[in-house]
């Protein structure tokens, strides 16, 4: 209970192609902020998930393991 | 009772159980725990405290008659009040699953045990009183009873968030575009612009500072502070569904700080500061929390004497 529950990153959304490799999760590609920031809300919906920002143009979905909500 | 003995003299019984009857239905509040709600739940609720009632009130009549089976029996059945905190534990972590923000595990079982306590008290109550009328009087028993009622009820109300923490308001805002600060807290990373939006036009923020080491030792109760976002979200609602985990009320300290101070955001239904804060203030201190001084490192600091 006193440990946040680990995150699992489950996708990342980019505009920008050098910013991510490869990795466990899916890369989903956007042209401008506007769309990326679409996308990652639609992903935060259907998979009850939360988006962080990384302020290189790159946002990571992350599901909590032992999310209660 | 067998017909061959004295005649019994009924009333420690009958002023013992009206104590103890009274003192159990002053507790029965919905209030803070929303529990009992509905009359099903006043009468299990009246049926435990009538039962408690009688034990506390008849063990010393029977004891006078020289009935001590029956003396023995009484206390065969306060043992069965056990049950109590179970099912009433069991009831609270089912709904938990299916409200959107949880008691936690703390609170459950802090409500769980004053429910228990409250039936051991009644029955406590009566015990006393009979026995003062069986010895005194009806007059002195009367007045003893309502005596052992009010100290019961002041034993029994536990410390509130309040009298250790000051609660005010504060201004919800964003810093290097997505980090949802409350005042100066840091509360989390909100990577939506859609959410963070909705935090600047609608959410509230509230400070919470510890008044002294008490308070301290307090906050940095994870149940606690889980108590204190769901007493606030119980108080002026959340935006929040299921699928929606940024939009969750949180409490979360000052960390990388450390000031033992914390923060508490939520998304309200209704902009009410005052109920907020009288919430926050009236959510009770969790046994776990007391009394727990030295978990942080940062308590033992001096500055923050």
């Amino acid at each position: 209970m006193a440990d946040a529950p680990t995150p699992v990153m489950f996708a990342i959304v980019t505009t920008s192609k050098h910013a991510v490799i490869g990795g466990m999760a899916p890369v989903f590609m956007a042209d401008d902020e506007p769309e990326r920031d679409r996308i990652a809300m639609w992903l935060c919906r259907i998979t009850n998930c939360i988006a962080h920002d990384l302020h290189n143009g790159t946002l990571v979905l992350t599901v909590n393991q032992a999310s209660s909500s | 009772m067998s017909s061959s003995s004295a005649p019994i003299d009924w009333s420690p019984m009958v002023i013992g159980f009206a104590a103890g009857f009274i003192s159990r239905l002053i507790s029965i509040r919905t209030g803070r725990t929303h529990y009992p709600g509905y009359p099903s739940g006043y009468i299990s609720q009246l049926a435990l405290a009538i039962i408690a009632a009688m034990i506390g009130a008849s063990v010393i009549v029977s004891l006078v008659g020289k009935e001590f089976t029956a003396a023995t029996f009484l206390t065969l059945a306060a043992t069965q009040f056990r049950d109590v905190r179970t099912t009433e534990r069991q009831t609270l972590e089912q709904e938990e699953h299916f409200i959107l923000v949880g008691r936690g595990a703390g609170y459950i079982e802090g409500i769980a045990i004053t429910y228990e306590a409250r039936n051991y008290l009644s029955m406590m109550i009566a015990l006393v009183t009979s026995a003062v009328t069986q010895y005194t009087g009806v007059v002195i028993g009367g007045i003893v009873g309502i005596i052992a009622i009010i100290i019961g009820e002041i034993y029994m109300s536990g410390p509130k968030v309040g009298d250790m923490i000051e609660v005010e308001p504060a201004k919800i805002h964003f810093e290097k575009g997505s980090l949802l600060y409350v005042g100066d807290v840091m509360m989390m990373e909100v990577g939506l612009p859609h959410s963070r939006e909705r935090y600047q036009k609608e959410g509230m923020g509230v400070l919470l500072t510890p008044k002294g080491r008490r308070g301290q030792s307090v906050l940095w109760n994870v149940a606690q502070r889980q108590a204190i976002s769901h007493e606030a979200a119980a108080a002026v609602g959340t935006q929040k569904d299921v699928g929606y985990p940024e939009q969750t009320p949180l409490c979360r300290m000052d960390m990388p700080k450390g000031s033992g101070r914390a923060g508490l955001s939520i998304l309200p239904v209704e902009n009410n500061m005052e109920a907020l804060i009288k919430a926050i203030k009236n959510t009770p201190v969790l046994e776990s929390g007391k009394w727990s001084a030295l978990t942080s490192p940062v308590l033992n600091r001096k500055e923050m004497e």
